[in-house]
Formats: structure tokens, sequence, C-alpha cells
């Protein structure tokens, strides 16, 4: 990687983009191989709190093993090796005596497919307060799974059917139930993969609608392949390429004027 | 720049790059021989300008169509972004030009009878000229993306206002040393006001792809010069 690209990489949000916050995650010039594999390089960026982060990038390029990096999932994957620093508010997230569990639920994910358990819609929602304690009593449960449900706009269509099997709703309605399901654990900041390549464009709609809610509230990336989606939701966009962060800038600014040319030349589609 | 995956996007944009050129080259045509129709008193040459105005108004709609299908079917980016939507303004501004021209044409015809006050039309000839070449300087910075002489084209057009200042003067002065003359005075008149308006289309133009190229606006407050709204002529003002 080029000093420049560095440069660009390590940018801190300017006066002019600057959200009204502050950093929420710092990354510092982090690299991730897969055995042999340099998957992620020198990758150095700053996450501002309470908006919307987007990842692009072609297949390949990195974004969705630097998403994975937040909250050690890659730690999952046994030839994984993680150099580099990720701070969450200024504490480094690979410090040996961090627990991995309380990690993850400062940092909820949600997935491409829609995962949920096969219980029901209740207590998909209820598992993760449960193991991490956040209910004391049942209706200090049954209100965290009503709030998450209504929070992840989900509460009305299923309010009469909590006990019905997750399984069993529609693919947008699945996705809104894992959204469900990550911030029922009250987490600072919400990793999304392609949450809505799987769901027709009225689920995306809402999920999208969604998005917008929780950043009042909620640190969120989500790595996409649509850069229409992209342009829709986000209020900063990070272009990876071959493991590089090419380019990182208010989203305003990377679709009608990026800086570099390797981005352009991406989202116009003239890759390759 | 590199190549469009898909080959009929750039065929698209190609396409909306050679109907601006050819609006462009029909509004520089047009302005021409609406002033020769002016200046030989030749009411035919005034006509055929008036027709062929109607080219480029359909020209325009042509633009604005394809500009409307790529938004719609392409979700255009970046660069692309910014063309489509710099070739959706230009053709606005060319359909303005064309206008403006088309009606030079008719007051042609409306005094090609009357007298001509020699210094006046080789006065409005010079504005002409002066509009023409600020014109293809911006439609050439447009077709070879370049800023540098779009922001010069900006900067000149205060020499258009500056002639037409002149011309509004000389022709106040004509009107009052004999009434007879305010006819055809306000014509030529309303003629230089079109030229400086066809200037002003031509700043517009350089705007746009000033835009198109760097992403940027052009920054600076424009140099104006048009000081007319504020001219009274005194009587014995000479």
């Amino acid at each position: 990687m080029d000093m420049s690209t560095v440069e660009h990489a390590m940018l801190t949000p300017s006066a002019t983009s600057a959200p009204a916050s502050g950093t929420k995650v710092t990354a510092r010039a982090c690299n991730v191989y897969y055995g042999e594999k340099h998957a992620l390089k020198d990758v150095s960026v700053d996450i501002p709190e309470r908006s919307i982060t987007a990842f692009i990038g072609p297949s390949g390029c990195g974004k969705s093993t630097f998403l994975r990096c937040i909250n050690r999932m890659n730690d999952t994957i046994a030839s994984c090796r993680v150099t580099g620093k990720i701070e969450i508010d200024g504490q480094d997230i690979y410090d040996p005596a961090l627990d991995v569990v309380q990690l993850r639920a400062r940092v909820g994910m949600v997935f491409q497919k829609p995962n949920p358990f096969p219980k029901s819609i209740y207590e998909n929602v209820a598992y993760g307060p449960r193991i991490h304690g956040i209910a004391k009593s049942k209706s200090d449960l049954d209100e965290v799974v009503i709030s998450s449900l209504e929070k992840a706009g989900l509460l009305k269509e299923v309010k009469d059917r909590l006990n019905d099997s997750g399984t069993g709703l529609s693919g947008g309605q699945q996705q809104r139930l894992c959204i469900a399901r990550a911030i029922a654990v009250s987490p600072e900041v919400i990793l999304m993969d392609e949450p809505c390549s799987a769901l027709d464009p009225i689920a995306t709609a809402k999920v999208e609608e969604l998005m917008d809610e929780l950043k009042a509230n909620y640190t969120i990336i989500i790595v996409t392949h649509s850069m229409q989606q992209a342009a829709r939701v986000s209020q900063r966009t990070a272009f990876f390429h071959l493991g590089n962060l090419v380019e990182v800038g208010d989203t305003r600014q990377i679709f009608t004027n990026p800086k570099e040319q390797r981005t352009q030349d991406y989202i116009t589609g003239r890759f390759g | 720049m590199n190549p469009h995956t898909v080959k009929t996007y750039d065929e698209e944009l190609h396409l909306l790059d050679k109907k601006i050129a050819q609006m462009g080259g029909l509004a520089e045509h047009n302005l021409g021989q609406a002033f020769d129709a002016l200046q030989k008193r030749d009411p035919r040459l005034a006509d055929l300008v008036i027709v062929a105005d109607h080219t480029i108004d359909v020209l325009e709609k042509e633009v604005e169509e394809l500009v409307i299908q790529i938004i719609a079917r392409r979700q255009p980016m970046a660069n692309d972004l910014r063309q489509i939507m710099a070739a959706m303004r230009i053709a606005n501004d060319l359909e303005r030009v064309g206008d403006l021209a088309k009606n030079i044409a008719k007051r042609a015809g409306a005094i090609a009878d009357e007298p001509h006050p020699k210094p006046v039309i080789s006065g409005l000839g010079h504005m002409v000229e002066m509009a023409l070449k600020q014109l293809k300087l911006a439609l050439d910075a447009y077709a070879e993306r370049d800023a540098e002489r779009a922001l010069k084209v900006w900067q000149d057009d205060q020499q258009i206002d500056a002639m037409y200042n002149s011309l509004f003067r000389e022709l106040l002065t004509y009107m009052m040393e004999n009434p007879r003359n305010i006819g055809i005075s306000t014509h030529l008149l309303f003629g230089a006001k079109n030229l400086e308006r066809v200037g002003d289309h031509t700043t517009n133009i350089a705007e746009t792809v000033y835009y198109l190229v760097t992403g940027k606006p052009i920054g600076e407050e424009r140099p104006k010069s048009d000081t007319t709204s504020q001219m009274l002529v005194q009587q014995g003002d000479r």
C-alpha cells in the first residue's frame, strides 16, 4: 500500500463532514492473514459513533474481513491472524484480558441470510438478555423482548404470535427479528454483513428505514454490494479493494466526487 | 477513462455528448445567421433562423428524455452523474441561446426596411463575434472536459457586458437625437440585450463544465460589469 492511500485511510472526519459526535471505533494498521493470504492490508480508519458507515468494494476486497475484526469473529477461524490495533471507545478489543463474549454483547452482528434460532419469536429475542443476565425477572425480560421488537419495527406484525416459530416469518421479518435479537442485549455497535441481499425491495426498504432510526442510538457499520444502498443509508463510506482501504469519506462526496480513480471506476461500473 | 463494464451505458453517455455538440453547433450557427440577417436586412435569412430553432428545441427534448432514462435505468454515480446533470443543464442553456438567436432574427425581419445607424450595427457585430467566440470556447471546454478553459470563459464574460454597456449608452443617445430613431433603436437595444444574455448562458455552461470536471462549483463571485440597470442618460449627456 502506498503512502497516499495510508494518508487517506487515516483521515479523520474533516470539519465540514464531522458527525455531531465523536469516534466510536478506531483501527490502526490493521492486517489480517488467512494462513499465507494477506486479506487486509494496513487498514487505519475512524468510525464515528451514532451514524452509519458503509463498507463497499468488490468480492474479496477485505470489507467483510475487516467488519468481522470489529467483534473478533475472525477468532473463530483457526488459520486467521490479526495484527494492528482496534479500539472501541479507546479500549483495545484485542487485549488478551478482554472477555470476548462481553465484547460481542457490545458489538452485535446481523448476517446476510436471516438466521433466527429454531425457537419461538419470543425466545429468539430473549436468548441474549437471558445469557448475559440483563433481565432480572420474567417481567423485565418481557419488557426487553417487547421493546426490542418495537425498536426493530416488528412488534406490530408479531405481537399476537410471539410463541410461533421465528423461522415461520417471511425473510424480511426474519431479518428484522435478527436485528431485534441483536439490539436486545443493548449493543453499542451493530455490524451488518449484507443484511438485505436476500430480501425483496419492500423488506429492504423496511430494514433501511429501521437502520435510519437505530442510528440515533447505535453505531452501525454495514457491508453492502449495493452501491445504491450504501448511498441511501450511510453517512460515511469506505471503499476497499484488494485488501486495501482505498478511500473513506462523506457518503455525499464519495458518490458525487470521489478522490481516488479506483473508487470512481468501481462506483460507476468501470472496474476490470 | 476506462469503459463501463456495460457497453450500452457508454454508448448512451456518448450519444448524450453527441447531441450536446449538435445543439451547440446549431446554436452558434443560428446566432451568426440571425445577425447576418439583421446586418444584410434579409428577412428570408431571418425566417430560416426562426425555422431552424425548432431543431434545437427537439434536441433539447431528446437530451432530457435520455437523461431521465439513464437516471432511471443506470443509477449514475460520481463523474457519470455529473456528466448527465451537466448535459441536461447545458442543453437547457443552449436551447435558450437558440431562442435568443430566434428573437434577434425576428427583430431583423421587423427592421429590415429601416435605415441602419452604422456605428451601432458594427458595435453589435463585435458583440456577436465575442459572444460566438465565448460560446465556442465553452463548448470546446465541455467536449474536452477542460476546467481551465471553462474558467477563462467565465472570467471573460465581463467583456461582453462592457460592450453592452457602451451600446446601451450609444442607443439612448441616438434615440434622443431624433424620436424617429426610437423604433429601430429599441429593436437594436433588445438585440444587444439578447447577446448579453447569450453571454450569461455561456457563463452558465462554463460553470457547469467546471463542476463536471472538478466536482466543485466555481468558487469566487463572478466579475459582473453589466451596469445598465442603473444607467440613465440625461439630456445633453454625450
